[in-house]
């Protein structure tokens, strides 16, 4: 039996950050799609998510042979340090330091640069294809690495974390269908904001539980850990952001 | 060649973006097991030095990216 306490954040950890990056990878897509057709878009989106889907089925099992302990640690520092990056820019975005992610401007820069490359081939349907290929391959590299790592530790959650990644892709794709444009509505930097939060506090308990160390309510102090840096980086947006930024927020 | 070579400087950049958030949550880590096993701190002190520590090493990132920034 797994506790909600463990289980719901791996979850919500997985869903979060597979949305965020399957609408990063839907932007490139549809641009393909606009230029050159569904065909190439979705070819190369499709061998991308079988050479994803075979590095899971590969790599997943493996993760049962390796000593726990060290299993925890390796994990819990590439977390860590995954998190930390994530969390740091969530906190500069939120603080007006950085430039918010914009789905429609990528949308339409990607247009422009596919669009340029195929105009000089006479394989502009191979050259589509590629772009997004490589767009699901290089946003899919970052849900492999946090569905394994967040349901990987403990074995029994890699199924409920792929089925958060997996629901994910489903109601973006589905969204996507229907509105046939970018996802630019998609609350995308909150998200990312959330998605850091939670990889730092998985990072910081997997690394702690590598090291031995004990933590007070055991799963439970996951969700303190979560909220510890949800008020830090918070606080450290809100220290930081300049004054013009705060007269206009 | 150029898609391997993209993969891995995605993963390169997953965890290496910033070179010195990097070699400080690392450093963070190293404190941690050396307090944790050589110097027999309790389990709950280690605990905090590395929650503590991770936070800290974002204080210090964020601090460092808003300085520059604001130049």
């Amino acid at each position: 039996m797994i506790a909600w306490t463990t289980a719901a954040p791996a979850v919500a950890a997985a869903f979060t950050a597979s949305a965020v990056e399957v609408v990063e990878a839907f932007t490139i897509v549809l641009a393909v799609a606009t230029l050159r057709g569904w065909r190439p878009a979705l070819a190369g989106a499709g061998a991308a998510l079988a050479l994803l889907a075979a590095a899971v089925l590969a790599l997943g099992p493996l993760l049962g042979l390796v000593d726990p302990h060290l299993l925890e640690l390796a994990i819990g520092i590439l977390l860590l340090l995954f998190g930390l990056g994530w969390l740091r820019k969530a906190v500069l975005r939120a603080a007006g330091l950085m430039a918010l992610h914009d789905e429609t401007a990528i949308f339409e820069r990607e247009k422009a640069q596919i669009g340029a490359e195929c105009e000089t081939t006479t394989a502009a349907d191979w050259i589509a294809g590629l772009a997004s290929f490589k767009a699901v391959l290089l946003e899919g590299l970052e849900v492999v690495f946090i569905v394994l790592a967040v349901g990987g530790v403990k074995g029994e959650l890699l199924i409920p974390a792929s089925i958060g990644a997996l629901a994910a892709f489903a109601v973006v794709m589905v969204a996507g269908l229907l509105i046939r444009g970018p996802l630019s509505k998609v609350p995308e930097n909150t998200l990312k904001f959330g998605v850091g939060v939670m990889l730092s506090s998985f990072g910081v308990y997997w690394t702690g539980e590598g090291l031995g160390l004990a933590w007070p309510g055991d799963d439970l102090s996951l969700v303190g850990l979560v909220v510890i840096f949800l008020l830090a980086a918070l606080a450290l947006a809100r220290l930081v952001r300049p004054p013009a930024a705060e007269a206009a927020a | 060649m150029s898609v391997i070579l993209e993969v891995l400087e995605e993963l390169w950049s997953m965890f290496v973006g910033d070179r010195r958030l990097t070699l400080l949550a690392l450093a963070v880590v190293a404190a941690t097991a050396l307090a944790a096993r050589a110097l027999n701190a309790p389990p709950l002190v280690s605990a905090g030095l590395l929650l503590v520590g991770a936070l800290a090493v974002l204080t210090d990132s964020v601090m460092q990216a808003a300085r520059r920034a604001k130049r």
